[in-house]
C-alpha cells in the first residue's frame, strides 16, 4: 500500500494576494453594486385604476366563493352565485365592456404591459452584463495556471469544476484555477450578501431564479389574458358546484366528538 | 405584564392601552429620531426592521387614545420622514391624528373635506377610504357610511374588513338580513375564522329574537344560530363564546319548546328537541368547567376575558336559580 | 430538555467516543502489523474492522437520537381546532418560551382584526371612553 506521492507545484507566493484577494473583492463589490443599481433602476409599482382593480378582485372573489362555498348555507351561496354568474355573464366587471368580444390587444402594444417587460429586462441586464464583463476580464488576465490548492481531498469529479481552463489530464483535483474560483464566488457569496445587504436583497441571484421559475400570481391578471374568458370560466366553475354546507349535522358531529 | 407593542391595540382595556402609551418616552427614546433611506445607512449595521414601524404605528394609536398628543405627534413625525408624505397608511394615520386633535364638528366636516380631496386625487386609496367611512360613523351619520363601504366593496370585493365593518353597520341599524349577508361574505373570505361563525350566530340570534319576526324565519334562524354556534366550537375547542351562545341559543328553545319544525327544501331546519337538550347539556357542563378552571387559575386556562367568564358565571347561575324556583 | 434525556444523550455520546477511539486503535494496530508482516514478507492480514466495534457504534447513535427525542419540546398542535383552543384557552401565555419571553410568531387570535377592525376604528369615541375611564378613577384595572 504505497502511498501516490503528493503532487507539489511550486507557486508564485504573491499568486494569494494578487489574483485570489482581488477576485473575491471585485466580485463582492460587483454584487454590492448590482444590488444599488437594481434598486435604483425598479420603478414603483404602478397603480391601478379603480376598474382595474374591480375586475380584478371580483374575479377573486367569485374564486373565493367558488373555494368556501361550504360555510354557506345553500340559499345564501345559490343567491350569490346567481348574482355573480349575471355580472360576469353581462360583463358588468369588465374594465372597458365595450371591448368584449374583441382579440385582447397585443401585449407589445400596451404600454402597461410594456413596463413590467421592461422591468424585467433591467434586472435581466444588470444580472448579465457585471458577470459577463467579469469573467472576460478574469479570462484575458488570470487564465491558464492554477492558483490555489484546496486543503483537503477531492475525488476526480471535482477536476471539470475546479481546473476549468486548464487542460492537464493527470493534476490532482485539489488545485484549482482563477476561473473556477470565480466561478466559486458567484455560487458561495450568497450568504456574504446577505450578511451585508440584509435578507432579499437583490443580488441574490437564487431569489431571481426562482421568481422566473413561479411567475403564477403574475400570469392570472397578466398581460395578454382576456379577463371576459377568465370571468365566463369561473361561471361555469361556478355552475357545477354541487353545494354542501359544512354547517350540515354539525350538531351530531359535536355531541360525538366531544366528550366532556 | 404589559400587552406587546407588535399587536394592534384596538381591543385593549383602557388599563392596558394606559400601559402601553407610557411606554413610549422609552421607546422614543431607544431609538433614533430619523431613520434615512440612503443606501449607505443601509450597509452600517444599525438595523431598521419593520417591527420598529408596527411599533411607531400602534403606539401611535395607543397615544391617541389616552390623549398623549405629543407623543403621538412624534411618532407621525418619524414615520412621515421615513415613508413620506403620500404613503397611503401614512396619510391615514395623519387623518386619524387630525381627527383626534378636532375640537368640533367644524374641523371634522373639514377634515372630511380633505378626505375627499385625496379621494377625488386617487380613488383607489384604501386606508383613506376607510378613514372617511369611519369618520362618518363617528359622525353618526350611518346611512351615508354604510353607502360608502358599498361603494369600496363594490371595486374590492375581498376585503374582509370592510364586509365586516358594513356588517357592523347593519346591525347597529337593525337590519339584521343584510348585516348576516355581509358577515357571510367574511366567512367566504375568512373560512376558518371561529370568531366570525360565533359572531355571525349571535347575529342570527338577534335576528331571530327582534320583536315582529315572522315565525318561519324564527326558526330559519334559530337553526343557523345552532349550527353556527356549533360550527365555531368544531373549529375552536373549548371556545367560551360559542358555547355561551350555544347555551343561549338552546335555553330559549327549550323553553318555548312543543312547536313541531317545519321541514322546508334546502334550508335548515331545528333539530329535534332531543338533540337541543343535549346540546344544551353539553354546553352547561362545558361552561361550568371552563368557569371553575379558569377562577381556579389552572395552568393553561388563565387566557379567557374575566368579563367573559363572569357572564357565562351569571347565566348558569340565572337558570339554575330559574330551575330551582320551578322546584320549588 | 430535562436530565433524563441529557443523561441518555451523554451515554450515548460516551459510547459513541468509545466506538471512534476503539476504531483509531485497531485500524493503527492493522497498520503496525502489516509493516511487521511486509518486513517479514507474508501475506497481510484483512485489515476490517470487528464487528463489535460496528455494534457498538449503531447503538451509540441509536443512545443518541433516542435522548434527543425524549428532550424534544412537546410538539405544536396541528389539528385547527386544537391549536384555536389553545390560543383562547391559554391565551399569550401558552405562547411563553422558559424566559419568560414572549415568543416572536405568536400573534393570538389572527381573527380577531375582523371584529376590531383598525382600519376604520374610532378614535374620537375611543377617546371619549378613555377620559370616562380615568374619571372613574380606572375602576376596571383589576380587569
Amino acid at each position: 500500500m504505497a502511498q501516490v506521492p503528493a503532487q507539489t507545484i511550486h507557486r508564485d507566493p504573491q499568486l494569494f494576494g494578487w489574483i485570489l484577494l482581488p477576485i473575491t473583492l471585485v466580485m463582492i463589490l460587483t454584487g454590492i453594486l448590482r444590488h444599488y443599481a437594481s434598486v435604483l433602476l425598479q420603478t414603483a409599482p404602478k397603480r391601478l385604476d379603480q376598474k382595474t382593480m374591480r375586475e380584478q378582485r371580483s374575479l377573486l372573489h367569485g374564486i373565493n366563493v367558488r373555494g368556501n362555498f361550504h360555510v354557506l348555507s345553500r340559499p345564501s351561496f345559490i343567491a350569490r352565485r346567481e348574482a355573480l354568474t349575471a355580472a360576469y355573464e353581462s360583463g358588468a366587471y369588465l374594465k372597458d365592456p365595450e371591448r368584449r368580444g374583441q382579440p385582447p390587444a397585443n401585449p407589445m402594444s400596451d404600454p402597461s404591459s410594456m413596463e413590467g417587460m421592461m422591468g424585467m429586462m433591467k434586472n435581466q441586464m444588470a444580472m448579465i452584463i457585471p458577470n459577463t464583463l467579469i469573467m472576460s476580464w478574469i479570462n484575458a488576465f488570470f487564465s491558464g495556471y492554477v492558483i490555489m490548492k484546496l486543503p483537503f481531498p477531492l475525488t476526480i469529479k471535482f477536476k471539470s469544476m475546479l481546473q476549468a481552463g486548464v487542460a492537464t489530464r493527470d493534476m490532482d483535483p485539489r488545485w484549482m484555477s482563477s476561473i473556477s474560483w470565480y466561478f466559486l464566488c458567484i455560487f458561495g457569496l450568497q450568504s456574504v450578501f446577505n450578511f451585508i445587504l440584509g435578507d432579499n436583497n437583490a443580488a441574490s441571484q437564487m431569489a431571481q431564479q426562482m421568481g422566473q421559475m413561479g411567475p403564477q400570481t403574475g400570469q392570472m391578471f397578466g398581460p395578454g389574458v382576456d379577463p371576459d374568458k377568465q370571468f365566463l370560466g369561473e361561471v361555469e366553475n361556478l355552475a357545477v358546484i354541487e353545494h354542501y354546507s359544512v354547517l350540515d349535522g354539525v350538531e351530531q358531529r359535536l355531541l360525538e366528538g366531544i366528550n366532556v | 405584564m404589559a400587552p406587546s407593542l407588535l399587536h394592534p391595540p384596538s381591543q385593549l382595556s383602557p388599563g392596558e392601552a394606559l400601559q402601553l402609551s407610557q411606554q413610549a418616552p422609552t421607546v422614543l427614546q431607544n431609538s433614533p429620531s430619523t431613520i434615512s433611506s440612503s443606501p449607505l445607512a443601509a450597509l452600517l449595521p444599525s438595523s431598521e426592521t419593520p417591527d420598529l414601524w408596527i411599533k411607531y404605528e400602534n403606539l401611535l394609536l395607543s397615544c391617541l387614545r389616552t390623549g398623549d398628543e405629543r407623543a403621538a405627534h412624534q411618532c407621525l413625525e418619524r414615520l412621515v420622514a421615513r415613508f413620506g408624505n403620500d404613503n397611503e397608511r401614512v396619510m391615514a394615520l395623519k387623518g386619524l391624528v387630525q381627527e383626534a386633535d378636532a375640537q368640533n364638528n367644524g374641523e371634522l366636516e373639514k377634515i372630511l373635506k380633505e378626505y375627499d380631496q385625496i379621494l377625488g386625487d386617487n380613488n383607489t386609496n384604501i386606508p383613506i377610504t376607510k378613514r372617511r367611512i369611519a369618520l362618518l360613523r363617528s359622525m353618526d351619520r350611518l346611512p351615508e357610511a354604510a353607502s360608502s363601504l358599498v361603494q369600496l366593496l363594490g371595486f374590492s370585493p375581498t376585503d374582509a374588513e370592510a364586509w365586516s365593518e358594513l356588517a357592523d353597520i347593519y346591525l347597529v341599524q337593525g337590519m339584521y338580513q343584510q348585516a348576516i349577508y355581509a358577515m357571510e361574505e367574511v366567512l367566504v373570505l375568512a373560512p376558518n375564522a371561529w370568531n366570525v361563525h360565533a359572531r355571525l350566530g349571535e347575529m342570527q340570534y338577534m335576528a331571530a329574537t327582534a320583536p315582529g319576526v315572522a315565525s318561519g324565519t324564527y326558526e330559519k334562524s334559530m337553526a343557523e344560530a345552532i349550527k353556527r354556534f356549533s360550527r365555531s366550537i368544531e373549529l375552536c375547542d373549548d371556545y367560551l363564546r360559542g358555547y355561551y351562545g350555544l347555551k343561549l341559543v338552546t335555553k330559549k328553545l327549550l323553553k318555548d319548546a312543543g312547536k313541531p319544525a317545519k321541514e322546508s327544501e334546502g334550508e335548515f331546519s331545528l333539530p329535534d328537541s332531543k338533540t337541543v337538550e343535549r346540546l344544551n347539556e353539553l354546553a352547561t357542563a362545558k361552561l361550568s368547567e371552563i368557569i371553575r378552571r379558569s377562577t381556579a387559575q389552572e395552568r393553561g386556562w388563565r387566557g379567557y376575558d374575566k368579563l367573559e367568564v363572569a357572564a357565562a358565571r351569571e347565566l348558569l347561575v340565572e337558570e339554575a336559580s330559574a330551575a330551582a324556583a320551578i322546584e320549588r | 430538555m430535562t436530565w433524563i434525556s441529557k443523561t441518555i444523550t451523554a451515554l450515548g455520546g460516551l459510547l459513541l467516543a468509545h466506538a471512534c477511539y476503539s476504531a483509531q486503535e485497531h485500524s493503527s494496530l492493522q497498520s503496525f502489523r502489516a509493516t511487521a508482516a511486509t518486513l517479514a514478507s507474508s501475506t497481510p492480514a484483512a485489515a476490517s474492522l470487528p464487528i463489535d466495534i460496528a455494534i457498538e457504534t449503531v447503538v451509540a447513535t441509536f443512545i443518541i437520537v433516542l435522548g434527543l427525542v425524549t428532550g424534544t419540546r412537546p410538539l405544536r398542535p396541528i389539528q385547527w381546532r386544537v391549536w384555536a383552543g389553545k390560543l383562547e384557552r391559554e391565551g399569550v401565555e401558552g405562547f411563553m418560551g422558559n424566559d419568560g419571553e414572549m415568543n416572536r410568531d405568536y400573534v393570538g387570535n389572527p381573527f380577531r382584526s375582523l371584529e376590531t377592525r383598525p382600519g376604520f376604528i374610532d378614535i374620537r369615541k375611543q377617546r371619549k371612553e378613555f377620559a370616562n375611564w380615568v374619571k372613574s378613577g380606572g375602576r376596571s384595572e383589576a380587569k
